[in-house]
């Protein structure tokens, strides 16, 4: 899987397709390290396009959301599939990682 | 390697001269030869099986490097890459080839023999330490079996029963129950991912959950093994969801938290089913979590089942694997066999990730004698 990074005025948005699992995620989890490295500290994980994900995929998450806050940023994520939303919702971990309808919507005014 | 058959290597190269040499030298170390001088007639041999091919970069019908590729798809052949030019090597070894090794032309035949020797005794190696890491991984496989409870507590009035399938040899899941003054304990967790990595963590976490057991109220026994599995998540950037339980036996009751797991049935001995919610996120996934204990009673035909994620993959939805699991249960003749019918609920289905079940059934009353 390719995870493409796009520079927006307020954030940056990360997107990929397909599944999120053991061998995906520490592509995800070295992506976002590297923007956050380059001082891209707000994400917006678009995962409009990702129709699986497991425990790996959320542990690069919850991974990737520790990377931005500790650099003063934070990770937001958008466009969440069903599949996906169950995941969080089972783990408890839409309480700290909300889904938001939109990426625009995701940073809102802050 | 077994040394009674003769080992087959195949000369794939145009010039004839140096083909001839090749064989020469090749027959001599005590192979069987065959040779080719297009890379057409080259994969004929290759489909024929051999041990070792000599394969010359430039073939007048095609590149070496396509050639070596096209080899690649099916054989496991040493592949030794020979070139008309040193220079040649260094960008050859930047590339994925799936050549083992590389010689330049002219070569001595003292060279190419003792690259060939190199290659055997590499190879000879690796089988060796595959078969040792095999070994090592079926131990690794018993001594997690070892760690499951056995199969009954011979709780008065309850009947229990639990199943653990590894997607790999070792898996990131377990299930635990020991007895405790007025009933047992249960554990059930999935530590992320699969495989060894996650097997080591999900030993851990059974050891630190059972050392919390002498503490009398679930809350502060759990919040202390959360904290002390919290540093070392961390440090290996996992976490594990977890569905941890005390049951009263004489009434019933059932004081459990659970960690991110929400895959806890409630089936009643009336057919409804009820899916525990969650208690909060994953242990170790977010720091400075706490959990509060939630209760459930377990009547008379009352059963809970527990189970992994694995199984949920077969399905669209919770509500759908919920309803599913329920009817499987309330289908079956006893509690153990309801367990195995979970559990295979899987078969035949592409399940990637370990499958685990555990099944408490509160025995219904007993009809009262006339």
């Amino acid at each position: 899987m390719q995870f493409s990074i796009e520079q927006r005025e307020r954030y940056t948005e990360v997107s990929g397709k397909g599944r999120l699992n053991m061998v995906t995620a520490p592509l995800l989890r070295e992506v976002v390290a590297q923007a956050v490295g380059d001082g891209r500290t707000r994400i917006v994980l678009n995962l409009g396009e990702i129709i699986f994900m497991d425990s790996s995929g959320l542990g690069a998450l919850i991974g990737c959301l520790k990377v931005a806050r500790q650099a003063g940023g934070d990770l937001r994520i958008a466009c969440v599939q069903p599949q996906v939303k169950m995941v969080l919702e089972l783990t408890s971990m839409h309480r700290v990682l909300a889904p938001h309808p939109t990426v625009e919507e995701a940073f809102g005014n802050d | 390697m077994d040394n009674q058959t003769p080992r087959r290597a195949l000369v794939l190269e145009d010039d004839e001269d140096i083909r001839g040499l090749l064989v020469q030298i090749l027959t001599m170390e005590g192979f069987e030869v065959l040779e080719a001088g297009t890379a057409k007639q080259g994969m004929e041999a290759v489909r024929q099986g051999v041990d070792l091919i000599t394969l010359d970069l430039n073939l007048p019908d095609g590149d070496g490097i396509d050639v070596c590729r096209e080899i690649r798809l099916v054989s496991d052949a040493y592949v030794l890459m020979i070139t008309a030019r040193t220079e040649e090597i260094q960008r050859l070894t930047g590339l994925e080839t799936g050549a083992d090794d590389y010689l330049s032309k002219p070569f001595s035949p003292r060279e190419l023999v003792a690259r060939i020797n190199s290659l055997f005794r590499r190879q000879k190696s690796q089988t060796d330490s595959d078969a040792a890491s095999r070994d090592e991984l079926d131990r690794a496989s018993m001594v997690q079996k070892s760690l499951l409870p056995g199969q009954t507590l011979g709780l008065p009035g309850y009947e229990m029963a639990g199943r653990f399938q590894p997607s790999r040899a070792v898996g990131g899941d377990f299930y635990d129950w020991y007895a405790a003054p007025h009933g047992l304990h249960l554990t059930v967790a999935d530590a992320m991912g699969k495989g060894m990595g996650a097997a080591l963590i999900a030993a851990t976490v059974r050891a630190v959950m059972r050392s919390a057991s002498a503490e009398p109220n679930l809350d502060t026994a759990f919040a202390a093994a959360s904290r002390a599995l919290e540093s070392d998540l961390e440090q290996s950037g996992s976490f594990v969801t977890a569905f941890h339980a005390r049951l009263h036996a004489d009434d019933g009751t059932l004081k459990y938290i659970d960690a991110g797991h929400g895959l806890a049935l409630h089936i009643k001995a009336n057919g409804n089913n009820v899916r525990l919610p969650s208690c909060g996120p994953p242990i170790g996934a977010w720091p400075g979590q706490s959990w509060a204990t939630a209760n459930v009673s377990l009547e008379p035909g009352d059963t809970l089942a527990v189970v992994s994620d694995g199984l949920l993959d077969i399905f669209d939805d919770v509500d759908e694997f919920s309803e599913a699991v329920a009817t499987v249960i309330e289908d079956s003749a006893s509690t153990r066999a309801a367990c195995d019918a979970v559990a295979s609920m899987t078969n035949g289905a592409a399940v990637s990730d370990d499958v685990t079940v555990v099944l408490i059934s509160r025995n219904r009353r007993e009809p009262l004698s006339a």
